[in-house]
């Protein structure tokens, strides 16, 4: 029985897996749209942005031009992508669903025309000179800043040259900067993991993760500026900053529409 | 022979009986009107009901504990759930029993010296629940030989103190209308008051009273007037029948006036101005109902049409004070909408309105009780920013009052928000708000949560104390001076309430969200009892 029935279960999904339209059956509807911006604003704008270009979360209006389907996206949707921070939505309807990717649709960016530029494995060197230390990739590299496994799928090209050139000042959770002075020694530096009025918990310059009291420390303050160093132009070139966009690009991680 | 011997027997029997009497203390009596009435007694016995009297101050005589001791607490014992989701319940204690309502329609029985249960009630959870904001509840009320609960699909239950089992079980409302209820009930006389929640589902708020013996219903008053009655054309067309006004959070009750006071939800659509032109009566607002009949005496709205979801389903507290010379009977109530007041009970007459937080949408209260509204602040497609967010200056979370010191306590909130409007449609039982907030980046405008002091009389602030994120825990005073919060980040707090010194914290690894603590004497010592995430845990000094 037992058996039977839990045959049936995985046999319906199956076949609702199947049922799946491939492509929006929504899309292009304007009451679709409107009611799509409303649950995305309510309920995904905090990590990925008003505008869906990225925050904690990828940038959404590159997914399309990346090659990514209509139903891959909704399995994304509904299923989140496990090992991140997104979330399963279980309790979005289909229909709702559907609302969200016609409005988000309508947030796309077109696919490039212009030819890729730049030479990803020249690229890839320039990045293990200068990023790999704070950064990893694949399980190599450095803790201290963000992983990069899947940034060429979560950002634009655009926002990568900004933050390289150093044009973007944002301070993503868990990465800011902190700087504590004990009674006595040198001071600690590092980036902030978590906070309350009592304690604070980093990860130090030499990857360190330690947690410390604040009525210990001498001072505790907060940097304003991003961990992340500015790459200018006088230290990497426009012909080098194109190849290691180029390599960042290929950093695709893994592709969660082919997820179960 | 037989014959004697059976009658030795049953001597025997009844011999031993009477000996095991002997030996056990008399059962008190069951729970009367006069004991909720007394509040909390000065020796520590009991808490009865929500607010610990009708007053909901939730200020206790107990003095054990003192800003010189607290440092010394040390935890009795742990209970966890085992359920999923939080506590976001006052607890009740009877003859050193504890009365436990927690998420998923579940509730204990617990003894207060081991935190070990003696019954565990839980309701199945249908499909299709509509609760918008968690599989939570705020409490048992308390009668007789009964525990009063509400449930997720909106029905109230008389339980048996004893065993946990359901006596009585009637519904509120079919569920599946977007009907759900939240509410820990109070009983007054012999009525159990409770409503339902949903205004975020277009359902049609009320608040009923029923017969605490036989569960039959006794009054139900709407929150939003039916055709004919007055206040019914403060809503545009028909926009009324779904106008939501849910009421989730307890009054307060007058014994005196014999009036209840309760706070009211949000009109619904939320945020579509054009739904529903009017001021939307009797929305967000208090309203003041004759416990006998659940008639209205008096309302007074605080936030005419609403538009930033900001339900009036705060905690109203009851206290009697000294205004410009004169002894006023007053409620106190610190609103979602950023504004503090203090109001006459008896009339509903606005004393004091002043912002607690930082308010962009109304640049005062004017001399008849309305706000003068500043422009800009009705949501759109485009977005308006507004101070406070959604969740407001305050929110259902209890505050606390001491009359000692004639001090209002609050866990306030500083945050701004982008809102959005759309015009949405209705369908019975699915979501109708018509819009949806996105939070201001704390770039441009710092999120912070205070503990504030605030006095009545005239609603300036006494002392804060700062949170890095706001707290959405409920408050406990005692007579020895001591304040009990949480903050956001999982720390039980304890500070002095004359100055707002910290002077004893411990992480508990979840927020009080929603939950107060309470306190009693248990065999001589005086406890403090504190919902965390899905744990209860016991304080007590050491032996």
């Amino acid at each position: 029985m037992l058996t039977t029935g839990m045959l049936c279960v995985v046999g319906s999904g199956l076949v609702a897996a199947q049922d799946l339209p491939a492509k929006n059956p929504l899309e292009g509807d304007p009451n679709a749209i409107r009611a799509g911006m409303g649950l995305f604003r309510g309920r995904c704008a905090d990590c990925h942005g008003m505008d869906a270009r990225g925050v904690r979360g990828p940038d959404i209006t590159q997914v399309w031009a990346s090659g990514r389907t209509d139903d891959g996206l909704f399995k994304t949707i509904k299923n989140g992508v496990p090992g991140t921070e997104m979330p399963a939505n279980p309790r979005l309807s289909e229909y709702e669903e559907w609302q969200l990717l016609a409005y988000l649709r309508t947030l796309a960016a077109s696919a490039p025309t212009d030819p890729p530029r730049g030479d990803a494995r020249h690229g890839e060197t320039i990045y293990r000179t200068n990023c790999a230390g704070c950064h990893r990739v694949n399980g190599v590299g450095g803790r201290l800043g963000p992983d990069l496994s899947r940034v060429g799928s979560a950002r634009s090209r655009e926002t990568m040259v900004k933050r390289i050139r150093g044009g973007i000042e944002a301070l993503g959770a868990g990465f800011e900067p902190v700087t504590l002075t004990p009674q006595n020694g040198p001071p600690i530096s590092g980036v902030k993991k978590n906070e309350d009025l009592f304690s604070v918990q980093i990860m130090d310059s030499r990857e360190r993760i330690q947690g410390y009291e604040k009525d210990k420390m001498k001072s505790v303050e907060n940097g304003k500026r991003s961990a992340m160093p500015a790459f200018p132009s006088n230290r990497l070139s426009d012909s080098d900053l194109d190849d290691l966009v180029r390599y960042l690009q290929t950093l695709r991680g893994f592709d969660p529409a082919v997820l179960p | 022979m037989r014959v004697t011997t059976l009658v030795r027997i049953v001597l025997l029997l009844c011999a031993g009986t009477a000996a095991l009497a002997a030996q056990q203390a008399v059962p008190p009596p069951l729970v009367t009107s006069q004991e909720i009435l007394d509040g909390l007694p000065a020796d520590g016995s009991r808490w009865l009901t929500f607010g610990g009297n009708y007053t909901n101050q939730r200020h206790s005589p107990l003095t054990q504990i003192t800003p010189a001791n607290v440092n010394r607490l040390v935890p009795q014992w742990t209970f966890q759930t085992g359920t999923l989701g939080n506590f976001e319940t006052t607890s009740l204690l009877r003859d050193n029993v504890l009365y436990v309502t927690g998420p998923q329609n579940v509730a204990w029985a617990l003894d207060a010296r081991t935190g070990r249960q003696i019954w565990r009630y839980r309701r199945e959870l249908p499909p299709g629940l509509t609760a918008c904001c968690g599989l939570v509840n705020r409490g048992f009320g308390m009668h007789g030989d009964k525990l009063f609960m509400v449930t997720l699909d909106a029905h109230l239950l008389a339980l048996d103190m004893k065993t946990g089992s359901v006596v009585w079980d009637v519904t509120l409302l079919d569920y599946l209308g977007g009907y759900a209820s939240t509410i820990a009930p109070i009983v007054v006389k012999d009525k159990v008051i409770a409503s339902v929640a949903g205004g975020e589902f277009g359902i049609r708020g009320f608040i009923d009273a029923y017969d605490a013996k036989t569960g039959k219903r006794a009054w139900r008053f709407y929150t939003i007037p039916g055709p004919g009655e007055p206040g019914n054309k403060t809503w545009a067309n028909d926009s009324w029948k779904i106008g939501g006004a849910g009421v989730w959070v307890t009054g307060a009750y007058d014994p005196e006036l014999n009036l209840l006071y309760y706070g009211t939800g949000n009109p619904g659509p939320d945020y579509h101005s054009e739904s529903r032109e009017g001021d939307n009566l009797y929305s967000t607002s208090l309203v003041a109902l004759n416990a006998d009949t659940g008639q209205l005496r008096w309302h007074y709205q605080f936030t005419p049409h609403d538009v930033h979801d900001w339900d009036s389903t705060e905690v109203p507290i009851l206290a009697d004070i000294p205004i410009a010379g004169q002894q006023r009977k007053v409620v106190m109530f610190a609103n979602r909408n950023g504004f503090y007041y203090t109001l006459d009970r008896v009339t509903g007459k606005v004393i004091v309105a002043k912002p607690f937080v930082q308010t962009t949408w109304a640049k005062e209260v004017d001399r008849d009780g309305r706000p003068i509204l500043l422009p800009g602040h009705t949501p759109d497609e485009k977005g308006t920013v507004t101070c406070p967010d959604i969740t407001g200056g305050t929110n259902f979370w209890p505050p606390t009052y001491d009359p000692a010191t004639r001090t209002f306590f609050v866990n306030a909130r500083e945050a701004c928000m982008t809102f959005y409007a759309w015009k949405p449609e209705y369908k019975a039982g699915e979501r109708f708000t018509g819009g949806a907030g996105q939070r201001v980046p704390s770039s441009e405008s710092p999120v912070y949560g205070a503990l504030r002091a605030i006095d009545p009389a005239t609603g300036d602030r006494k002392w804060e104390f700062r949170y890095l994120s706001p707290s959405t825990a409920g408050l406990l005073t005692t007579a020895s001076g001591l304040i009990f919060s949480g903050d956001n980040d999982g720390n039980l707090l304890a500070l002095d309430s004359r100055s707002g010194k910290l002077l004893w914290r411990y992480q508990m690894g979840a927020t009080m969200h929603g939950t107060s603590p309470i306190t009693y004497m248990l065999d001589g010592r005086q406890h403090v009892l504190v919902p965390a995430g899905t744990t209860l845990t016991a304080w007590a000094l050491p032996q």
